[in-house]
Protein backbone atom coordinates (compact mmCIF):
# COMPACT_ATOMS: atom_id res chain seq x y z
CA UNK A 1 0.00 0.00 0.00
CA UNK A 2 1.49 3.55 -1.10
CA UNK A 3 1.77 6.84 0.55
CA UNK A 4 -1.16 7.88 -1.56
CA UNK A 5 -3.15 5.25 -0.88
CA UNK A 6 -3.08 6.21 2.69
CA UNK A 7 -3.70 9.85 2.14
CA UNK A 8 -6.65 8.55 0.24
CA UNK A 9 -7.82 6.63 3.21
CA UNK A 10 -7.57 9.27 5.59
CA UNK A 11 -8.93 11.45 3.40
CA UNK A 12 -12.24 9.88 3.08
CA UNK A 13 -12.73 9.00 6.81
CA UNK A 14 -11.87 12.30 7.57
CA UNK A 15 -14.36 13.46 5.57
CA UNK A 16 -17.02 11.24 7.18
CA UNK A 17 -16.24 12.01 10.41
CA UNK A 18 -16.04 16.13 9.78
CA UNK A 19 -19.96 14.96 8.76
CA UNK A 20 -20.78 13.75 11.87
CA UNK A 21 -18.77 16.45 13.70
CA UNK A 22 -21.14 18.98 11.70
CA UNK A 23 -24.40 17.27 12.38
CA UNK A 24 -23.99 15.09 15.07
CA UNK A 25 -26.40 12.76 13.91
CA UNK A 26 -24.76 9.25 16.10
CA UNK A 27 -24.49 11.40 19.10
CA UNK A 28 -27.60 13.38 19.10
CA UNK A 29 -29.85 10.78 17.63
CA UNK A 30 -28.59 7.40 17.51
CA UNK A 31 -27.08 7.41 20.77
CA UNK A 32 -30.57 8.80 22.35
CA UNK A 33 -32.55 6.25 20.06
CA UNK A 34 -30.41 3.14 21.46
CA UNK A 35 -30.64 4.79 25.20
CA UNK A 36 -34.70 4.79 24.92
CA UNK A 37 -34.81 1.11 23.38
CA UNK A 38 -32.51 -0.06 26.53
CA UNK A 39 -34.97 1.95 28.99
CA UNK A 40 -37.60 -0.21 26.91
CA UNK A 41 -36.49 -3.94 27.52
CA UNK A 42 -37.11 -3.85 31.07
CA UNK A 43 -40.66 -1.86 30.75
CA UNK A 44 -41.51 -4.46 28.63
CA UNK A 45 -39.84 -7.84 29.79
CA UNK A 46 -40.33 -6.50 33.98
CA UNK A 47 -38.09 -5.14 36.34
CA UNK A 48 -36.45 -8.01 37.64
CA UNK A 49 -32.82 -7.19 38.45
CA UNK A 50 -31.84 -10.56 38.35
CA UNK A 51 -33.49 -11.31 34.79
CA UNK A 52 -31.93 -7.76 33.31
CA UNK A 53 -28.48 -8.31 35.02
CA UNK A 54 -28.83 -11.54 32.38
CA UNK A 55 -29.87 -10.36 29.76
CA UNK A 56 -28.05 -7.17 29.40
CA UNK A 57 -25.45 -8.15 27.72
CA UNK A 58 -27.10 -9.57 24.92
CA UNK A 59 -29.43 -6.49 24.78
CA UNK A 60 -26.70 -4.33 24.68
CA UNK A 61 -25.23 -6.08 21.85
CA UNK A 62 -28.96 -6.20 20.26
CA UNK A 63 -29.35 -2.90 20.44
CA UNK A 64 -25.67 -2.03 19.11
CA UNK A 65 -26.48 -3.99 16.23
CA UNK A 66 -29.77 -2.51 15.00
CA UNK A 67 -29.02 0.69 15.56
CA UNK A 68 -25.35 0.74 14.45
CA UNK A 69 -27.51 -0.04 11.22
CA UNK A 70 -29.06 3.13 11.54
CA UNK A 71 -25.82 4.62 10.95
CA UNK A 72 -24.91 2.66 8.21
CA UNK A 73 -28.12 3.92 6.40
CA UNK A 74 -27.81 7.15 7.53
CA UNK A 75 -24.36 7.43 5.26
CA UNK A 76 -25.77 5.68 2.35
CA UNK A 77 -28.56 7.99 1.63
CA UNK A 78 -26.67 11.77 2.51
CA UNK A 79 -24.14 10.75 -0.44
CA UNK A 80 -25.48 11.93 -3.67
CA UNK A 81 -24.88 10.10 -6.83
CA UNK A 82 -22.47 13.45 -8.33
CA UNK A 83 -21.00 13.29 -4.73
CA UNK A 84 -20.14 9.59 -5.83
CA UNK A 85 -19.41 10.54 -9.48
CA UNK A 86 -17.25 13.01 -8.39
CA UNK A 87 -14.98 11.09 -6.39
CA UNK A 88 -14.73 8.47 -8.99
CA UNK A 89 -13.79 10.97 -11.51
CA UNK A 90 -11.12 12.11 -8.84
CA UNK A 91 -9.16 9.15 -9.27
CA UNK A 92 -9.85 8.39 -5.54
CA UNK A 93 -8.78 4.47 -5.47
CA UNK A 94 -12.32 2.49 -4.46
CA UNK A 95 -10.02 0.25 -1.98
CA UNK A 96 -8.93 3.15 -0.28
CA UNK A 97 -12.55 4.81 -0.09
CA UNK A 98 -13.79 1.51 1.17
CA UNK A 99 -11.12 1.58 3.77
CA UNK A 100 -11.52 4.92 4.60
CA UNK A 101 -15.17 4.70 5.61
CA UNK A 102 -14.93 1.48 7.25
CA UNK A 103 -12.69 3.26 9.50
CA UNK A 104 -14.82 6.45 9.83
CA UNK A 105 -17.86 3.78 10.36
CA UNK A 106 -16.06 1.55 12.89
CA UNK A 107 -14.92 4.92 15.11
CA UNK A 108 -18.43 6.24 15.15
CA UNK A 109 -20.14 2.63 15.94
CA UNK A 110 -17.14 2.00 18.71
CA UNK A 111 -18.37 5.41 20.19
CA UNK A 112 -21.82 4.78 20.01
CA UNK A 113 -20.55 1.31 21.84
CA UNK A 114 -18.98 2.39 24.86
CA UNK A 115 -21.66 4.94 25.57
CA UNK A 116 -24.31 2.31 25.14
CA UNK A 117 -21.86 -0.31 27.11
CA UNK A 118 -22.30 2.59 30.05
CA UNK A 119 -26.13 2.64 30.01
CA UNK A 120 -26.60 -0.75 29.86
CA UNK A 121 -24.29 -1.31 32.85
CA UNK A 122 -25.93 1.47 34.94
CA UNK A 123 -29.47 0.31 33.85
CA UNK A 124 -29.15 -3.29 33.48
CA UNK A 125 -25.78 -4.29 35.85
CA UNK A 126 -24.19 -6.49 33.12
CA UNK A 127 -23.56 -9.85 34.28
CA UNK A 128 -19.66 -9.42 32.21
CA UNK A 129 -17.14 -12.84 32.74
CA UNK A 130 -14.19 -10.65 32.06
CA UNK A 131 -14.37 -6.92 30.91
CA UNK A 132 -11.17 -7.74 29.42
CA UNK A 133 -13.08 -9.61 26.74
CA UNK A 134 -15.17 -7.22 26.78
CA UNK A 135 -12.71 -4.54 25.62
CA UNK A 136 -11.70 -6.96 22.78
CA UNK A 137 -14.88 -7.65 21.44
CA UNK A 138 -16.24 -3.80 21.15
CA UNK A 139 -14.08 -2.70 18.95
CA UNK A 140 -14.15 -6.08 16.70
CA UNK A 141 -17.98 -5.60 16.68
CA UNK A 142 -17.71 -1.93 15.56
CA UNK A 143 -14.75 -3.10 12.27
CA UNK A 144 -17.20 -5.54 11.70
CA UNK A 145 -20.26 -3.88 11.71
CA UNK A 146 -18.67 -0.94 9.60
CA UNK A 147 -17.32 -3.28 6.98
CA UNK A 148 -20.79 -4.50 6.82
CA UNK A 149 -22.50 -1.01 6.59
CA UNK A 150 -19.85 0.39 4.13
CA UNK A 151 -20.22 -2.73 1.83
CA UNK A 152 -24.14 -3.03 1.89
CA UNK A 153 -24.24 0.61 1.47
CA UNK A 154 -22.07 0.83 -1.70
CA UNK A 155 -24.57 -2.43 -2.71
CA UNK A 156 -27.61 -0.34 -2.16
CA UNK A 157 -26.50 2.95 -3.57
CA UNK A 158 -28.48 5.08 -5.91
CA UNK A 159 -31.25 2.54 -5.65
CA UNK A 160 -35.04 3.65 -5.46
CA UNK A 161 -35.57 1.13 -2.18
CA UNK A 162 -31.98 1.72 -0.71
CA UNK A 163 -31.97 3.18 2.37
CA UNK A 164 -35.28 0.93 3.52
CA UNK A 165 -33.14 -2.10 2.10
CA UNK A 166 -29.93 -1.83 4.11
CA UNK A 167 -30.98 -2.87 7.89
CA UNK A 168 -32.68 -5.95 5.70
CA UNK A 169 -28.95 -7.12 4.03
CA UNK A 170 -27.14 -5.76 7.34
CA UNK A 171 -28.88 -7.47 10.33
CA UNK A 172 -29.34 -11.10 9.52
CA UNK A 173 -25.32 -10.87 8.11
CA UNK A 174 -24.68 -9.46 11.36
CA UNK A 175 -25.52 -12.75 13.85
CA UNK A 176 -22.29 -14.01 13.34
CA UNK A 177 -20.73 -10.86 15.17
CA UNK A 178 -24.07 -10.72 17.61
CA UNK A 179 -22.98 -14.37 18.39
CA UNK A 180 -19.55 -14.03 18.31
CA UNK A 181 -19.83 -11.09 20.68
CA UNK A 182 -21.86 -12.31 23.23
CA UNK A 183 -20.84 -16.05 23.69
CA UNK A 184 -17.44 -14.68 24.08
CA UNK A 185 -18.46 -12.24 27.00
CA UNK A 186 -20.50 -14.50 28.34
CA UNK A 187 -20.16 -16.16 31.93
CA UNK A 188 -20.90 -19.37 31.01
CA UNK A 189 -18.58 -19.71 28.43
CA UNK A 190 -16.27 -18.14 30.55
CA UNK A 191 -12.73 -20.06 29.37
CA UNK A 192 -14.16 -21.49 25.96
CA UNK A 193 -14.02 -17.90 24.81
CA UNK A 194 -11.44 -17.82 22.84
CA UNK A 195 -13.20 -19.88 19.80
CA UNK A 196 -16.07 -17.20 19.65
CA UNK A 197 -13.32 -14.71 19.35
CA UNK A 198 -11.27 -17.13 16.55
CA UNK A 199 -15.14 -16.85 15.04
CA UNK A 200 -15.47 -12.40 15.29
CA UNK A 201 -11.86 -12.00 14.02
CA UNK A 202 -12.24 -14.55 11.06
CA UNK A 203 -15.73 -13.19 9.94
CA UNK A 204 -13.79 -9.48 9.98
CA UNK A 205 -10.86 -10.84 7.90
CA UNK A 206 -13.10 -11.94 5.88
CA UNK A 207 -15.62 -8.88 5.30
CA UNK A 208 -12.27 -6.97 4.74
CA UNK A 209 -11.32 -9.40 2.25
CA UNK A 210 -14.54 -9.16 0.23
CA UNK A 211 -15.09 -5.85 1.15
CA UNK A 212 -11.27 -4.91 -0.52
CA UNK A 213 -12.30 -7.46 -3.66
CA UNK A 214 -15.45 -5.93 -4.32
CA UNK A 215 -14.38 -2.28 -3.69
CA UNK A 216 -13.60 -1.97 -7.44
CA UNK A 217 -16.69 -3.80 -9.50
CA UNK A 218 -18.89 -1.99 -7.01
CA UNK A 219 -17.66 1.63 -7.92
CA UNK A 220 -17.96 0.94 -11.63
CA UNK A 221 -21.81 0.33 -11.09
CA UNK A 222 -22.30 3.66 -9.54
CA UNK B 1 -37.77 -17.99 -29.64
CA UNK B 2 -34.22 -20.26 -29.51
CA UNK B 3 -33.91 -23.45 -27.78
CA UNK B 4 -32.82 -21.72 -24.45
CA UNK B 5 -35.54 -20.03 -24.02
CA UNK B 6 -38.11 -22.75 -24.96
CA UNK B 7 -40.60 -23.97 -22.52
CA UNK B 8 -41.57 -27.51 -23.60
CA UNK B 9 -40.88 -29.97 -21.14
CA UNK B 10 -37.42 -32.05 -21.09
CA UNK B 11 -35.72 -35.36 -19.96
CA UNK B 12 -34.93 -33.96 -16.99
CA UNK B 13 -38.40 -32.84 -15.87
CA UNK B 14 -39.72 -36.07 -16.41
CA UNK B 15 -36.78 -37.39 -14.68
CA UNK B 16 -37.35 -35.35 -11.87
CA UNK B 17 -41.02 -36.22 -11.04
CA UNK B 18 -39.72 -40.18 -11.55
CA UNK B 19 -37.24 -39.74 -9.36
CA UNK B 20 -39.36 -38.14 -6.76
CA UNK B 21 -42.22 -40.47 -7.16
CA UNK B 22 -40.00 -43.28 -6.67
CA UNK B 23 -37.75 -41.53 -3.52
CA UNK B 24 -41.02 -40.82 -2.04
CA UNK B 25 -42.91 -44.59 -2.42
CA UNK B 26 -39.16 -46.33 -0.99
CA UNK B 27 -39.15 -43.44 1.86
CA UNK B 28 -43.29 -44.58 2.69
CA UNK B 29 -42.02 -48.26 2.26
CA UNK B 30 -38.80 -47.92 4.47
CA UNK B 31 -38.91 -49.34 7.65
CA UNK B 32 -40.98 -47.10 10.84
CA UNK B 33 -38.18 -45.43 12.83
CA UNK B 34 -39.72 -47.10 16.61
CA UNK B 35 -38.74 -44.17 18.30
CA UNK B 36 -40.67 -41.55 16.24
CA UNK B 37 -43.68 -43.25 14.61
CA UNK B 38 -44.50 -42.61 11.37
CA UNK B 39 -43.18 -38.21 11.97
CA UNK B 40 -40.16 -39.62 11.48
CA UNK B 41 -40.71 -40.25 7.67
CA UNK B 42 -40.56 -36.42 7.56
CA UNK B 43 -36.96 -36.93 7.36
CA UNK B 44 -37.44 -38.17 3.88
CA UNK B 45 -38.31 -34.56 2.65
CA UNK B 46 -36.92 -32.36 5.57
CA UNK B 47 -33.32 -33.67 4.86
CA UNK B 48 -33.17 -33.16 1.13
CA UNK B 49 -35.17 -29.89 1.24
CA UNK B 50 -32.84 -28.41 3.41
CA UNK B 51 -29.67 -30.19 1.26
CA UNK B 52 -31.21 -28.43 -1.42
CA UNK B 53 -31.01 -24.73 0.09
CA UNK B 54 -27.43 -25.22 1.34
CA UNK B 55 -27.19 -26.15 -2.50
CA UNK B 56 -28.76 -23.47 -4.00
CA UNK B 57 -27.60 -20.69 -2.00
CA UNK B 58 -23.52 -22.59 -2.43
CA UNK B 59 -24.32 -22.69 -6.57
CA UNK B 60 -25.65 -19.10 -6.06
CA UNK B 61 -21.68 -18.14 -4.41
CA UNK B 62 -20.05 -19.93 -6.56
CA UNK B 63 -21.95 -18.40 -9.84
CA UNK B 64 -21.20 -14.58 -8.27
CA UNK B 65 -18.19 -14.84 -8.55
CA UNK B 66 -17.97 -16.60 -11.65
CA UNK B 67 -19.73 -13.25 -12.83
CA UNK B 68 -17.41 -10.99 -10.59
CA UNK B 69 -14.27 -12.33 -12.77
CA UNK B 70 -16.49 -13.03 -16.31
CA UNK B 71 -18.49 -10.39 -16.47
CA UNK B 72 -20.70 -12.64 -18.16
CA UNK B 73 -24.51 -12.70 -17.81
CA UNK B 74 -25.53 -15.98 -17.61
CA UNK B 75 -23.92 -16.37 -14.62
CA UNK B 76 -26.37 -13.33 -12.70
CA UNK B 77 -28.74 -15.53 -14.38
CA UNK B 78 -27.46 -18.63 -12.56
CA UNK B 79 -26.61 -17.26 -8.89
CA UNK B 80 -30.64 -15.42 -9.37
CA UNK B 81 -32.29 -18.58 -9.83
CA UNK B 82 -30.78 -20.70 -8.10
CA UNK B 83 -31.27 -18.30 -4.82
CA UNK B 84 -34.97 -17.80 -5.63
CA UNK B 85 -34.88 -22.07 -5.86
CA UNK B 86 -33.02 -21.70 -2.18
CA UNK B 87 -35.26 -19.47 -0.92
CA UNK B 88 -38.27 -21.44 -1.64
CA UNK B 89 -36.52 -24.79 -0.37
CA UNK B 90 -35.54 -23.22 2.54
CA UNK B 91 -39.09 -21.87 3.31
CA UNK B 92 -40.33 -25.69 3.14
CA UNK B 93 -37.44 -26.92 4.88
CA UNK B 94 -38.87 -24.80 7.73
CA UNK B 95 -42.24 -25.67 7.77
CA UNK B 96 -41.68 -28.97 7.30
CA UNK B 97 -39.46 -29.28 10.53
CA UNK B 98 -42.42 -27.46 12.22
CA UNK B 99 -44.64 -29.88 11.68
CA UNK B 100 -42.36 -32.85 12.23
CA UNK B 101 -41.34 -30.68 15.49
CA UNK B 102 -45.14 -30.50 16.42
CA UNK B 103 -45.12 -34.65 16.28
CA UNK B 104 -41.49 -34.88 18.27
CA UNK B 105 -41.29 -32.13 20.81
CA UNK B 106 -44.95 -30.88 20.45
CA UNK B 107 -44.37 -27.46 19.62
CA UNK B 108 -44.13 -25.66 15.69
CA UNK B 109 -41.48 -23.52 17.08
CA UNK B 110 -38.60 -23.73 19.62
CA UNK B 111 -35.58 -21.64 20.30
CA UNK B 112 -33.18 -23.92 19.09
CA UNK B 113 -30.00 -22.66 17.39
CA UNK B 114 -30.71 -24.42 14.26
CA UNK B 115 -33.78 -23.45 13.65
CA UNK B 116 -33.30 -19.88 14.25
CA UNK B 117 -30.18 -19.29 12.35
CA UNK B 118 -32.18 -21.17 9.45
CA UNK B 119 -34.70 -18.49 9.67
CA UNK B 120 -32.13 -15.65 9.66
CA UNK B 121 -30.66 -17.62 6.33
CA UNK B 122 -33.64 -17.17 4.74
CA UNK B 123 -33.87 -13.54 5.54
CA UNK B 124 -30.69 -13.27 3.88
CA UNK B 125 -31.90 -14.41 0.71
CA UNK B 126 -35.08 -12.69 1.05
CA UNK B 127 -32.84 -9.64 0.85
CA UNK B 128 -30.82 -10.73 -2.10
CA UNK B 129 -33.89 -11.07 -4.46
CA UNK B 130 -35.38 -8.31 -2.63
CA UNK B 131 -32.31 -6.06 -3.79
CA UNK B 132 -32.36 -7.64 -7.21
CA UNK B 133 -35.83 -6.31 -7.69
CA UNK B 134 -35.23 -2.78 -6.80
CA UNK B 135 -32.12 -2.42 -9.74
CA UNK B 136 -33.21 -2.03 -13.28
CA UNK B 137 -30.21 -1.88 -14.95
CA UNK B 138 -29.16 -5.78 -15.69
CA UNK B 139 -25.15 -5.28 -15.50
CA UNK B 140 -25.43 -2.86 -12.40
CA UNK B 141 -27.90 -5.61 -10.52
CA UNK B 142 -25.56 -8.46 -12.17
CA UNK B 143 -23.08 -6.62 -10.02
CA UNK B 144 -24.15 -5.78 -6.82
CA UNK B 145 -25.94 -9.18 -6.25
CA UNK B 146 -22.97 -10.78 -7.12
CA UNK B 147 -21.13 -9.28 -4.48
CA UNK B 148 -24.34 -9.72 -1.76
CA UNK B 149 -24.32 -13.61 -3.14
CA UNK B 150 -20.65 -14.35 -1.95
CA UNK B 151 -21.42 -12.40 1.63
CA UNK B 152 -24.59 -14.36 1.77
CA UNK B 153 -22.24 -17.48 2.00
CA UNK B 154 -20.93 -16.33 5.63
CA UNK B 155 -24.65 -17.44 7.04
CA UNK B 156 -24.29 -20.70 5.80
CA UNK B 157 -21.29 -21.65 8.26
CA UNK B 158 -22.77 -20.73 11.76
CA UNK B 159 -25.92 -22.40 10.45
CA UNK B 160 -24.30 -25.67 9.43
CA UNK B 161 -22.37 -25.77 12.50
CA UNK B 162 -24.88 -24.60 14.79
CA UNK B 163 -25.99 -28.26 16.00
CA UNK B 164 -22.49 -28.71 17.13
CA UNK B 165 -21.67 -25.05 18.97
CA UNK B 166 -25.28 -25.25 20.61
CA UNK B 167 -26.38 -28.99 21.56
CA UNK B 168 -30.00 -28.18 21.36
CA UNK B 169 -33.16 -29.74 20.84
CA UNK B 170 -31.97 -30.47 17.18
CA UNK B 171 -30.01 -33.45 16.14
CA UNK B 172 -26.60 -33.55 15.46
CA UNK B 173 -25.72 -33.57 11.42
CA UNK B 174 -27.63 -36.62 9.43
CA UNK B 175 -24.81 -37.31 7.67
CA UNK B 176 -21.59 -37.35 9.40
CA UNK B 177 -19.86 -40.15 7.03
CA UNK B 178 -17.57 -41.64 9.92
CA UNK B 179 -20.21 -42.07 12.09
CA UNK B 180 -23.35 -43.33 10.54
CA UNK B 181 -25.98 -44.10 12.91
CA UNK B 182 -29.08 -44.75 10.48
CA UNK B 183 -30.55 -48.68 9.20
CA UNK B 184 -29.48 -49.74 6.00
CA UNK B 185 -32.91 -49.57 4.39
CA UNK B 186 -33.26 -45.69 6.19
CA UNK B 187 -30.37 -44.72 4.95
CA UNK B 188 -30.78 -46.03 1.63
CA UNK B 189 -34.13 -44.43 1.25
CA UNK B 190 -32.80 -40.92 2.78
CA UNK B 191 -30.11 -40.81 0.18
CA UNK B 192 -32.33 -42.08 -2.85
CA UNK B 193 -34.59 -38.83 -1.03
CA UNK B 194 -31.67 -36.33 -1.81
CA UNK B 195 -30.57 -37.51 -4.82
CA UNK B 196 -34.01 -37.25 -6.13
CA UNK B 197 -34.53 -34.04 -5.07
CA UNK B 198 -31.23 -32.82 -6.12
CA UNK B 199 -32.72 -33.84 -9.67
CA UNK B 200 -36.13 -31.54 -9.22
CA UNK B 201 -33.49 -28.66 -8.29
CA UNK B 202 -31.52 -29.30 -11.66
CA UNK B 203 -35.27 -29.30 -13.85
CA UNK B 204 -36.27 -26.10 -12.06
CA UNK B 205 -32.42 -24.28 -12.18
CA UNK B 206 -33.16 -24.88 -15.70
CA UNK B 207 -36.30 -23.70 -16.16
CA UNK B 208 -35.56 -20.67 -13.97
CA UNK B 209 -32.47 -19.34 -16.02
CA UNK B 210 -34.75 -19.83 -18.90
CA UNK B 211 -37.17 -17.28 -17.41
CA UNK B 212 -34.68 -15.05 -16.48
CA UNK B 213 -33.32 -15.27 -19.73
CA UNK B 214 -36.91 -14.23 -21.36
CA UNK B 215 -37.40 -11.32 -18.69
CA UNK B 216 -33.64 -9.92 -19.67
CA UNK B 217 -34.95 -9.64 -23.07
CA UNK B 218 -38.50 -8.47 -22.55
CA UNK B 219 -36.65 -5.41 -20.74
CA UNK B 220 -34.11 -4.80 -23.60
CA UNK B 221 -36.88 -4.99 -25.79
CA UNK B 222 -38.50 -2.52 -23.81
CA UNK B 223 -35.79 -0.47 -23.12
CA UNK B 224 -34.49 -0.41 -26.55
CA UNK B 225 -35.22 3.17 -28.70
CA UNK B 226 -38.70 2.48 -30.64
CA UNK B 227 -39.10 3.69 -34.15
CA UNK B 228 -40.92 7.07 -35.45
CA UNK B 229 -44.05 7.34 -34.27
CA UNK B 230 -47.51 9.62 -35.26
CA UNK B 231 -47.06 13.23 -35.15
CA UNK B 232 -43.13 13.58 -35.39
CA UNK B 233 -43.18 14.98 -38.70
CA UNK B 234 -45.38 17.97 -36.95
CA UNK B 235 -43.49 20.71 -35.79
CA UNK B 236 -44.45 23.39 -33.59
CA UNK B 237 -45.45 26.66 -35.07
CA UNK B 238 -42.81 29.37 -34.43
CA UNK B 239 -43.75 31.90 -32.66
CA UNK B 240 -41.43 35.27 -31.93
CA UNK B 241 -42.29 36.14 -28.76
CA UNK B 242 -39.47 38.74 -28.58
CA UNK B 243 -40.57 40.72 -31.20
CA UNK B 244 -44.22 40.67 -30.79
CA UNK B 245 -44.63 39.19 -34.37
CA UNK B 246 -45.86 35.85 -35.46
Amino acid sequence: MSDRFWQQAFAVARRDLDRERRSGEVFWVTIPFGAIALLLVPLAVGINQDVLTRIGTGMLFVVVMLFGVLTAVRRTSIETPEQRDAIALLGVDPVAEFTGKAAAGAVLLLGFELVMAAVALVLYGLDIGSWGWMLVVLPLTAVGLAELGTISGAIAASTDGGPALVPLLVTPLAIPLLLGATQTVSVERNGGNLAWLVLMTTVVLVLAIIGVATARPLQETR
Amino acid sequence: MSDATRSRLGPLDYAAVVAVLAALGYALASPRIESQGDAARMLFVHVPTIWLAYLAFAVTFIASIAYLVTNKLRWDHVAGASAEIGVVFTTVAIIGGMVWGKATWNVYWTWDARLTLTAIMLFVYVGYLALRRVIADPEVRARRSAVLGIIGLLQLIPVHFSVTWWRTLHQTNTFRPRDIQMDGPILAALLGSVAAFTVVYAALLRHRIRLEKLEHAARAAAAAPVGPVAGDAVTAPNVNRAGGQP
